[in-house]
């Protein structure tokens, strides 16, 4: 049997490199979950050898075994043999979809085409916030706008507290996320978004969402944006803020945030200003444990994914004790809420939290007056 | 199936295609695809599973985390996997009477993660123990860097709870530091490769942590200054915790492969002292700095703080890896030796390694003669995949007559099966298969591994 798929130097070498130790299973959330060897980085890079070497056909099963991973490059980071799984995986969703084994998010393609966003919403909330020229553009993307809608209302607050010239924009999904589950790139969305940031005249883009920076800041799609892009946490590193709070808090570091785009220290930054209670679970930086949201596994299987939300959540708040818990990503934040059920933790995203804060303060000052 | 199916539940079982590829391999370079693969939840079941195997005469393979690197997790023979993996519970943990009490499946780590908070340890620390089950462990009497003071698996296990290949569930030894009740059947199981039956509970021993520890490394450029810097280390009357040896192919491939700065050398040895006070510690390493000062080191030097320590740690640490990255394939043995055999171990390989033109780095625990060849090659090329097993052969042969033995802690499985006779006569071979038969009749328990069938 010769292969079906097509596979050049790069790719073989890519999946040649895992000597299959299994340390991956240490990290592999969807693992840690099912304890099926098919799940973790191993079983898939096991899979796409067979394939390659034409001793495996790649059925409906085989396709649909490479949906369940949630990128999260924990075993990239931990692999001794120097393999990046998350890639191949990925990769592998683009050859199985281009040989015909079409997934459930062509649906979410075409969702997106007509919608704009991953969501199929219609009506798009703004904030009541301006838009037009202005230096600074704000970027929520899809989880924040149609699933934390609150919480980025707080994150908005809190920008114009600390008298932040910003905009937002008439934005559309930045669409990244379609080449992670094997579909092209939405040239027209990113079109689109590159028109609405360039009418402001912005100078620097900030995106609440880690997972849009990254597609902002590394797709050849935005590259001639030509404005300097900031995470959040980058952007307010920086600031002074006029609040704290003694209670315990700590911090998950978001895959999109941390592994992928290498940001840990500005959020731990930001949070000791406000926190000095601060602790960190045992799986934190680069060894993070994934909330189980990313690469698509959220709408793959949402059961599994706020399961393993749910482990990530208890191990946390064994670990530290911490009444609140903060991240800086939408999607983390959203499957954590609806993991969360009868813990005592309350979550946030750091700037949601900040505001809160200020309005904690002005609460009491206006009860002492 | 359907017999499995409500043994354990169809949440616990697969016979999908796509969910045996993976089970087909381990570390190693064998595969062979099982029948099914169930996942059982209590030893009950697999007492049931391995019934039903037994009287349907199927193979029967118990698996942990499947990181060997012999072959030993391969089903050669097709048949069902047992994964252990869901039985991860520790049972017990009696600081009083120093032991903890384990379900098969448990992770090293996790295990010394919760001693760790009564300030106790399972010394045998192999490199897969983040994922590496206790059960595994027990099946391949693992061992790892501290094996010289802090012996093997073996040495820990004061108890088991197996299945047995008729499905009967034995408990055998005892929850006490000594005893000579009886045959010591605990240890039959210890390191057999689930050639004899499924072990399902484990009672190991456990240790105080030791609370201070220190580095040190020492170059030559000499192997027989390194060989005897090594033997006479070993019987100075100082233990040290740690003793490892990186040889020159090994070096250059860290050298010239990642930003780690290394000296020119034909040999680095790595070790550590540790107790229960620095001073003891210090004085520890004195000794040990003394022997490698007579032998004329090229470069000696110590690590005064943790920092440090794992600086010097890092070429180490790194071997694995770093030879991993530079080549498609590669074989990675564990023959070991009288640790005075050591020099002619890494001499004899370098000699086989240039013969056939295949790169093999060694590096391993020098302390208790436990080295890993490591045989880089590609497995895509036909002719390198046949010379690898020249070279492995010679290896072996090479072991065995300087008195030593196939396999230091990886176990013979498949790999090895081959080369059971160079180190067993054919008494002791015939006492093997007794055992084995007497115990397991049907042959279902892992078949087709260690020469036994």
């Amino acid at each position: 049997m010769t292969s079906p798929l097509q596979f050049d130097d790069e790719k073989r070498k890519a999946i040649t490199q895992c000597s299959r130790c299994g340390f991956c299973r240490a990290v592999c959330p969807i693992f840690d979950l099912t304890k099926r060897p098919i799940t973790n980085a191993r079983g898939k890079m096991i899979l796409i050898k067979e394939v390659m070497e034409g001793k495996l056909p790649v059925t409906e099963e085989v396709a649909k075994a490479f949906l369940r991973c949630t990128t999260c490059m924990n075993c990239t980071t931990n692999c001794p043999s120097g393999a990046d799984p998350q890639k191949v995986i990925k990769a592998a969703r683009k050859q199985m979809v281009d040989a015909g084994h079409d997934n459930l998010f062509k649906a979410m393609g075409e969702v997106v085409e007509k919608f704009g966003n991953i969501y199929g919403e219609s009506a798009r909330h703004d904030w009541g916030h301006k838009k037009g020229q202005a230096p600074i553009v704000l970027f929520l993307g899809c989880v924040g706008t149609y699933r934390e809608e609150e919480s980025m209302a707080e994150t908005i607050r809190l920008l114009d507290i600390l008298k932040v010239d910003f905009t937002t924009i008439d934005e559309v999904c930045c669409s990244g996320v379609m080449e992670d589950v094997g579909y092209p790139m939405k040239e027209e969305m990113a079109r689109h978004n590159i028109r609405e940031i360039r009418k402001t005249g912005a100078k620097t883009l900030i995106t609440t969402c880690p997972y849009c920076y990254r597609v902002f800041r590394d797709h050849p799609s935005y590259k001639d944006l030509g404005v300097e892009i900031k995470h959040v946490t980058q952007f307010l590193k920086d600031f002074d803020f006029q609040v704290k709070t003694d209670k315990r808090v700590t911090y998950h570091d978001p895959c999109d945030l941390g592994r992928h785009a290498g940001i840990y220290d500005e959020p731990r930054e930001i949070i000791r200003k406000i926190a000095p209670n601060f602790s960190e679970p045992r799986r934190s930086r680069e060894n993070a444990m994934c909330c189980g949201a990313g690469g698509g596994f959220r709408g793959v299987s949402p059961k599994d994914s706020v399961a393993i939300s749910k482990n990530r959540l208890a191990q946390i708040v064994e670990e530290t004790g911490a009444e609140i818990l903060l991240t800086e990503c939408p999607s983390c934040l959203h499957n954590f809420r609806n993991a969360r059920r009868r813990l005592k933790i309350e979550i946030y995203n750091i700037t949601e939290f900040i505001a809160h804060l200020y309005q904690e303060q002005n609460s009491k000052k206006e009860e002492a007056a | 199936m359907q017999k499995l199916i409500k043994i354990v539940g169809e949440g616990n079982f697969t016979d999908k295609l796509e969910e045996l590829v993976p089970y087909s391999y381990d570390a190693s370079m064998n595969v062979h695809r099982p029948t099914a693969a169930v996942w059982p939840e209590s030893t009950e079941q697999v007492s049931q599973i391995v019934k039903f195997a037994n009287e349907q005469k199927i193979p029967v393979i118990p698996r942990g985390a499947g990181t060997s690197l012999s072959g030993g997790a391969v089903p050669i023979k097709g048949g069902i996997i047992i994964d252990l993996s869901r039985m991860n519970k520790i049972l017990e943990i009696s600081i009083e009477n120093r032991y903890a009490k384990v379900q098969a499946g448990v992770v090293c780590d996790d295990l010394n993660r919760a001693l760790a908070k009564h300030g106790f340890t399972f010394p045998p620390d192999p490199a897969s123990s983040s994922v590496a089950t206790i059960g595994g462990n027990v099946n391949t009497n693992a061992g790892g860097i501290k094996g010289a003071k802090y012996g093997t698996t073996r040495d820990y296990v004061m108890g088991i709870q197996v299945v047995l290949p008729s499905g009967e569930v034995m408990h055998t030894g005892a929850y006490t530091m000594k005893c000579v009740s009886g045959y010591d059947l605990a240890k039959l199981f210890v390191g057999s490769e689930g050639t004899l039956g499924v072990v399902t509970e484990v009672t190991l021993k456990i240790n105080p942590l030791p609370r201070h520890a220190m580095t040190a490394i020492a170059t030559f450029a000499r192997l027989e200054d390194a060989g005897k810097a090594i033997s006479q280390t070993m019987t100075s009357g100082v233990l040290p915790s740690v003793m490892e040896i990186l040889d020159k192919v090994t070096l250059k491939a860290i050298k010239e492969n990642t930003d780690i700065d290394l000296p020119v050398a034909e040999v680095m040895i790595l070790t550590e002292t540790d107790g229960f006070t620095w001073e003891e510690v210090e004085a520890q390493m004195e000794v040990v700095l003394g022997v490698m000062r007579q032998n004329n080191p090229s470069l000696t030097k110590t690590a005064k703080d943790e920092k440090e320590r794992l600086g010097l740690w890092k070429a180490r640490k790194s071997a694995y890896a770093t030879l991993a990255r530079t080549s498609t394939s590669f074989v990675l043995d564990d023959v070991t030796v009288p640790i005075s055999k050591i020099p002619d171990l890494l001499v004899g390989i370098q000699e086989i390694s240039r013969k056939h033109g295949l790169i093999v780095a060694t590096y391993g625990h020098a302390g208790d003669g436990n080295l890993h060849p490591q045989i880089l090659y590609d497995e895509y090329n036909a002719e390198q995949a046949e010379t690898v097993e020249k070279v492995e052969e010679e290896i072996f042969h090479l072991a065995i007559s300087l008195n030593g033995t196939l396999t230091g802690e990886h176990g013979i499985g498949l790999s090895k099966a081959a080369y059971m006779t160079l180190e067993h006569d054919p008494v002791e071979m015939a006492l093997m298969r007794q055992i084995k038969r007497t115990l397991d009749p049907n042959n279902i328990m892992n078949p087709g591994k260690r020469a036994l069938d």
